[in-house]
């Protein structure tokens, strides 16, 4: 087991160097095929190549194309317990899922494709993934968190909704990693954070009864964490490139695809509590009760060079009643802050519904350097509070 | 069994349907994307979508994900024989190969990779492939036909050369099938009669020892059958949208994979004739022995309105020896024409050494429609002489 460990790691290793080493070369070929975007937070506004995740998740997919043999060949696993047919189809089922994702998240920064389409592709990724789950197992009986089990009994079967469940996963993970941009080095710093923190997780459970799942999801995490740590250095405070929607799909599915697998969603979803939270603070917008603009990044401050928070433009009387009052509700909470900018046409502004705007409200103007630092720190934060939850705090919701 | 393949038809025909619907509708999107091309061999010269094979290879992968469960379903496949387990991996590498080919290829059409790239492209995507190979098999052993068993005995262990041969496989079929297009619905249309070529080959066999191996086939052949119909009816002339290297990267990349895994890559080159004898015409301007300008496709002539052969130009003085021994040879096969432009500054020309340019010479000008109409007919013929062939 640890030989093959050995192997995952260097592979992932060699990997992390390769993509340090390519991605910049690629650079005058993504800007030249109109893949590039503005750094709006720039005072000279410099053009980076876009998607360049794309070049990341091939260069994984090499790792683990390579990597296939080793933890199933003949030679590395004990013949007693016989050859892991299942686990093998469901490997090759995982990174089926993630090459799908990858060819459509690609399609998606190329063609444009509406907001609803990325609803839609994670949905048909996730397809090979459940179709070999049900196929393999169809097991959808969930145990019961120990609170609740007064009402519901010890275990419930979701049958088809089980299925819809691991769809959502997939579509909750690449989009809320999505939304939570904006600031150079953010979507690869916070995949960072949350794949060292599901390695480490997994590594702990490597003693615990089922460590075969756990050893599973490190074959992916580790060449995960290494090629994304390679990205981020190409996209962190002052970016060179821009990693693209592609990189949120790719990160997204490859952390829905080992908690399904691993049969740890949950915990996997504890390690998103701050990209929960911007979900949440961001539902009203998403769902234009309150307008939402195209862009909800923070804006620069020519002058200080720091950035503040960005804001949406609104007329009092043209929102509804729940937009009245989520306005009031938010306000109340100190979420955001509205403030009047002409009072004879009504006009109000309201600063966006998002946990990075939240922070500079709170911590007043930031460099972007600095801000990128505070949200990753909080994401480090979160992922310690997780295992706090997870571990001393499990035993009260299961027996495990 | 039937059973099974039903589903399959069930599912390519709604596919088939699906492609022919939402393709027109991203003809925008993709022109806005800046992926589109001129239709050189039209008057008026129409900006058309390019790269359009990501829909079909997309649709025919969805396809083949909803088609998971039904071959490997518990309820469908006969309890005795116990479950099969290296059929269902090698379905998933198979898929993954596929997978990985049109992400690849649709970057390319996308960022315009060179030449160098085409060739690493289809191999890295049939890493899958030889791994699973490798890990379920490893048998690199092949039979030697009966002419030759006095010199090389009855099988030859070819180890890692046929690790080699696998992946150059898929290097050929992609672009071997990518060289042989430059006229409306060539390279779909081709991609079709070989299809349908190999489903017919398939069923034949399924009534012979390695019948697994044809049904597994199948359950590719069919949809990719029926998904490239449906792109052909888009691309034939006159053409409203272009596949891209896309498509030939899809299509050859299909190919090769049912080829390997089911056992009959040789069975399956016979029905790429057409294709090995533009490749291995095409030679001298591929390694550039023979100057080998961009596009080596047909030149529409205005006032005709029917195509000639396109032509390189060239200086005799500048050709090296070998350059100029394989001009002579094609000149005497008949292959090509050459014609002196001008004679004070040396100036001549040739003919392109494509297949099409030299349909062209032999049939004279024709229209574009009858010139694509001839050329898959002459692919379907080489394909019923193959089964004659075969049945010898």
């Amino acid at each position: 087991m640890w030989g093959v460990l050995v192997v995952n790691i260097i592979l992932s290793i060699m990997g992390y160097s390769v993509i340090l080493n390519i991605v910049p070369k690629f650079k005058d070929m993504f800007v030249k095929a109109h893949l590039s975007g503005v750094d709006l937070n720039k005072k000279n506004k410099p053009e980076l190549p876009e998607a360049t995740g794309v070049i990341t998740s091939c260069i994984f997919l090499i790792v683990m194309f390579i990597f296939i043999p080793f933890p199933f060949s003949k030679h590395f696993f004990n013949k007693e317990w016989g050859f892991p047919h299942q686990e093998f189809v469901q490997f090759m089922a995982a990174l089926l899922s993630i090459c799908c994702m990858v060819l459509l998240g690609f399609a998606d920064d190329v063609l444009n494709l509406k907001w609803r389409h990325k609803l839609l592709l994670p949905t048909v990724a996730s397809l090979p993934l459940l179709m070999v789950y049900y196929t393999n197992f169809n097991s959808t009986t969930i145990i019961i968190p120990k609170p609740l089990r007064f009402l519901l009994g010890h275990d419930l079967d979701l049958s088809a909704l089980y299925y819809v469940y691991m769809g959502m996963l997939a579509v909750f993970c690449t989009n809320a990693i999505n939304i939570y941009a904006g600031v150079n080095g953010l979507e690869v710093g916070q995949s960072v954070v949350i794949a060292a923190s599901l390695i480490l997780f997994n590594v702990i459970e490597l003693n615990g009864d089922c460590w075969a799942n756990h050893l599973f999801s490190l074959y992916f995490m580790i060449p995960f964490f290494f090629t994304s740590f390679a990205l981020y250095h190409l996209n962190k405070y002052p970016a060179r490139v821009f990693v693209g929607d592609t990189f949120c799909y790719f990160s997204g599915m490859t952390v829905a695809v080992v908690a399904i697998l691993g049969h740890f969603s949950k915990t996997a979803l504890l390690f998103f509590i701050p990209q929960i939270a911007n979900f949440i603070f961001s539902l009203p917008q998403l769902f234009h009760i309150l307008p939402c603009p195209r862009h909800r990044l923070p804006r620069l401050n020519q002058d200080t060079g720091c950035l503040d928070p960005s804001v949406f433009p609104f007329k009092e009387k043209s929102l509804n009643s729940l937009g009245r009052l989520v306005l009031k509700v938010y306000q109340m909470l100190g979420l955001i802050k509205v403030e009047r900018t002409d009072k004879d046409k009504e006009l109000s502004t309201g600063t966006n519904c998002t946990l990075i705007n939240l922070a500079l409200k709170l911590v007043g103007p930031t460099h972007e350097k600095n801000l990128a630092a505070y949200l990753l720190a909080l994401q480090v934060v979160c992922s310690m509070l997780a295992f706090v939850i997870r571990y001393p705090l499990a035993s009260l919701f299961y027996d495990c």
